[in-house]
């Protein structure tokens, strides 16, 4: 069923893919997974409208907060009234407690009412008085970041430059919140989470209960990308004190807006740089200085450069993180990894042109294993490399330009835990509480369980995302899958040994004896009997495997990515056409979802490296574009086709396949464009504007 | 309706009045086929009506401003973003759902990997069904630039796209 060791079948293939490539059907992704075919368990309950996800849990009785917020960068509240507010319709109460703000969208206070609307109205009727204050609002508010001194004295060339990236924040289409109700004695907490089992843990005393009398759960979850990780954060804190004292289930989502200004993001960062090299592209030396802005934060501004996966002898590294007044990060999809991929793959291209060098040799010389090189000439291959022309050559007013860039991921699976149970009528029930973010976690789990046991998928049922159910990690850092896949094929196998046992007792034989394939127990390899009469003999309430893995091993993937693009020397505007991201990632389990995982990795590369920005106003530091028009997210319509390569070569075990994808992207991008303009655009996101400049800079 | 404009009374520069709207609006309106009859607050959107009050949760707020099409409905067939439409104004319309979109038909969808986390998915679905109705629009339009107003932060809309044209059975998604 599973083939570990093939390559992909790319080698004598197609050097070029096309760009009409079925989503349904990859053929050089075939054969390398536990499944092929399989769409994803829940995809059905998705597309109806069925599935609830926790802001769709309006239960009867319910009433509905949100916080009051601070307009401004840095502002005291000096006073409230109320007493307009309080008087609208439906309005239950207003707890604000005057206090010196420090970031916009800090909360002061909330208001609770009957409805949405009455929240809503209730906001808007309240007089607050605030006093700004002076605010900073960037690195460069309190850094001078200018180009570093020092070159390596065998050098040939060495270059200097400074690189920024801005404030990406996580959009994910649900936002951040969920539901209480507490029943005195008991309570249900309906969280939008990446961590079902952080979020029980992390109530503490909040709900007066014991974890074993409320339950957590999150069947569905739209997106969190990092930003879910975690206790039960301030909103679900509101609702569980809303709930207890109103003795009713308690509404507290966050709005777009405040999605963006305080339920964290990936922080902003400049990263100032001298490399030296040889002719041949070897790195003698050079100076990485790295700031990341973390808004209020103290911390988490790591910036990944140098990263690792380019040879650097004698490249010398610091970091600081910058405070100022704005909201501050959380874990985003590999942290610190993208911005510092875009530093480091531009930083090389540059470096490539002054040696007249091509950057993919450059890169291939530089990789630090073979893994990466193979990637690197598949990948050539397939987005066509040989096409591209030399920095600065083309003349037209559209010119097409080619990057590419590489990734690496490894993370310490935190270990998790999961039951089989094979019930008489033959069904099977597998259950472990960890939420499904959208990667497949359902899916994965109930392939893993068939796989094991040895069954039609069909027989399999499958229970996630509930804290009742055994504990399993949080959806942070691509551990999901390889933790729980394995453990759940152990409970699966420990159910399928316990089935086995109750046949032998009942025959006289040996559990050793028995097997399944395809839904049939054979005995000794024989036909023994159809999986339903072999269930038919286990006793009432059927036999349960159940597995525990303690924290494992680190598994590393790698990946590179190609991208080619178009640009309009006349407006500006990128033209993504083709992204190839080759990735590693262990024994793929479901091809389908894989597949999907890669590709949402790549289209957030490129819309952190086309479009997005978090804006805060100078003066008053308060966001000016809080929504999902003016932070811009990329659409269909500025979709390159993406294609992603499963590597399994030679692979065991599940890897990391969540974040890696993201990594490279926004990077291989400003390659393209700096290869298709002749000059490079150093600051992210690439808008027209900065494309524009950079080509007059190459001009004069 | 956003943060930001809202918060903006807050500051005590602000001189608008309070909110003392106290009266509703009685109105009718087909909803999947029913006749529905409701109170409404003047400011109450379409989205907030179904969701909260007629038990219909399918479709979603992404954003609450028109930009995401995750509330997507059809107001006498033509889609909206239920989020921007007082809901009053829909008396005497006719409104489909998400939860009127017979579910067999949407087995194309579910194969291309349409959907990841699914947030942004019945819009998409209600904006996909609606082209489906109208495939003379694919005349001039291709089916990414219909879809332009459903953003999704997941799949990278190729398999949205693939699926639809399975769905719809043409082949003009309009590849980039
Ligand atoms: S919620 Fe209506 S368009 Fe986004
Ligand atoms: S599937 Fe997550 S937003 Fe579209």
């Amino acid at each position: 069923m599973i083939k570990t060791d093939v390559a992909p079948t790319l080698a004598g293939g197609p050097t070029l893919i096309p760009t009409d490539m079925p989503t349904t059907n990859r053929p050089m992704n075939m054969g390398q997974s536990m499944d092929d075919n399989t769409s994803r368990l829940d995809g059905v309950a998705k597309i109806t409208g069925a599935a609830k996800y926790s802001s769709d849990m309006l239960l009867p009785n319910a009433v509905f907060a949100r916080f009051v917020r601070c307009p401004f960068g840095a502002a005291n509240l000096e006073t409230v009234d109320d007493s307009a507010a309080r008087k609208v319709p439906g309005v239950i109460d207003i707890e604000i407690t005057p206090k010196a703000c420090t970031y916009n969208g800090q909360p002061v206070g909330h208001v609770v009412a009957e409805s949405p609307v009455a929240v809503n109205r209730a906001l808007k009727a309240l007089k607050l008085n605030w006093k700004k204050d002076s605010v900073k609002t960037s690195i460069r508010d309190t850094k001078q970041v200018g180009l570093l001194k020092g070159n390596a004295p065998d050098a040939d060339v060495t270059i200097r430059a400074v690189y920024s990236t801005p404030v990406q924040t996580h959009s994910s289409l649900e936002t951040h919140g969920g539901v209480v109700d507490h029943k005195g004695d008991k309570a249900t907490v309906y969280a939008s989470t990446q961590g079902t089992f952080s979020v029980r843990d992390g109530f503490g005393d909040a709900l007066s209960l014991k974890g074993s009398d409320f339950e957590v759960v999150c069947e569905y979850v739209g997106g969190g990308f990092g930003s879910k990780l975690g206790g039960p954060g301030k909103e679900l804190m509101l609702a569980a004190k809303l709930s207890q004292k109103l003795k009713r289930p308690a509404y507290v989502m966050c709005n777009r807006a405040e999605e963006h200004l305080d339920t964290g993001n990936r922080p902003s960062s400049v990263t100032s740089v001298w490399l030296s090299l040889k002719k041949d592209g070897s790195v003698v030396g050079g100076e990485v200085m790295t700031y990341g802005g973390v808004g209020v934060a103290n911390g988490g501004g790591g910036c990944n450069v140098p990263s690792g996966r380019y040879t650097f002898a004698n490249v010398n590294k610091s970091h600081e993180d910058v405070s100022f007044n704005a909201g501050g990060p959380r874990a985003f999809r590999a942290p610190g990894r993208p911005q510092g991929a875009f530093a480091e793959e531009l930083m090389l291209d540059e470096a490539a042109a002054e040696l007249g060098m091509d950057p993919l040799a450059l890169k291939r010389k530089l990789a630090i294993d073979d893994v990466y090189r193979e990637m690197l000439d598949q990948g050539a291959k397939l987005i066509g490399w040989g096409e591209r022309k030399a920095n600065g050559s083309q003349t037209s007013v559209m010119r097409t330009g080619f990057g590419v860039g590489i990734a690496g991921w490894g993370s310490a699976s935190p270990g998790g835990n999961a039951e089989v149970v094979i019930h008489p009528d033959g069904s099977v029930e597998s259950r472990t509480g960890t939420q499904d973010i959208g990667t497949g976690q359902r899916t994965t789990m109930g392939i893993c369980t068939a796989d094991a046991i040895g069954i039609p998928l069909s027989m399999v049922t499958v229970q996630i995302g509930r804290s009742s159910l055994p504990p399993g990690p949080g959806s942070g850092g691509s551990v999901t899958s390889p933790t729980t896949a394995p453990t759940m094929m152990n409970a699966a196998t420990q159910a399928r040994t316990k089935l086995f046992e109750v046949l032998a007792r009942q025959g006289g034989d040996n559990a050793a004896d028995f097997t399944v394939k395809d839904g049939v127990v054979l005995k000794r390899g024989e036909k023994f009997l159809s999986w339903k009469d072999a269930c038919a003999k286990l006793p009432a309430d059927g036999v349960m495997g159940s597995a525990s893995t303690g924290d494992g091993g680190k598994g590393n993937s790698q990946g590179v990515q190609f991208v080619k693009v178009v640009v309009d020397c006349e407006t500006g505007i990128i033209y993504p056409k083709h992204v190839i991201a080759i990735q590693s990632c262990g024994r793929v389990i479901c091809r389908k979802t894989a597949e999907s995982q890669i590709i949402g990795g790549v289209i957030q590369g490129l819309s952190y490296g086309m479009f997005e920005n978090r804006i805060l106003d100078r003066n008053v530091g308060a966001m000016v574009n809080p929504n999902l028009e003016w932070y811009k997210i990329l659409g269909p319509c500025e979709m390159p086709h993406i294609e992603p390569v499963l590597w399994a070569h030679g692979q065991t075990g599940v890897k990391a396949l969540g974040e890696p994808p993201t990594i490279p992207t926004a990077g291989a991008l400003a390659c393209a464009v700096f290869n298709a303009i002749g000059a490079p655009v150093r600051h992210l996101p690439l808008t027209p504007d900065k494309v524009l400049s950079a080509l007059e800079g190459a001009r004069s | 309706m956003g943060f930001a404009t809202s918060q903006s009374s807050m500051n005590h520069q602000s001189t608008q009045s309070s909110a003392t709207l106290n009266g509703t609006i009685a109105i009718r309106f087909t909803l999947n086929g029913r006749e529905v009859e409701i109170a409404v607050d003047p400011t109450e959107r379409l989205l907030d009506t179904l969701r909260y009050r007629l038990n219909l949760p399918g479709s979603k707020e992404g954003c609450g401003e028109g930009e995401c099409g995750a509330c997507t409905v059809t107001i006498d067939d033509l889609p909206a973003n239920s989020c921007l439409v007082p809901t009053f104004q829909v008396r005497g319309c006719n409104v489909r759902t998400i939860e009127s979109i017979p579910t067999s038909s949407l087995q194309p969808m579910l194969e291309t990997g349409a959907t990841q986390c699914g947030a942004c998915t019945p819009g998409v679905v209600v904006t996909a069904n609606w082209i489906k109705e109208h495939s003379s629009v694919l005349a001039s339009h291709t089916l990414r630039a219909l879809m332009a107003g459903n953003l999704c932060r997941c799949t990278g809309y190729d398999g949205i796209i693939d699926g639809l044209e399975k769905w719809i059975g043409n082949p003009k998604g309009g590849r980039p």
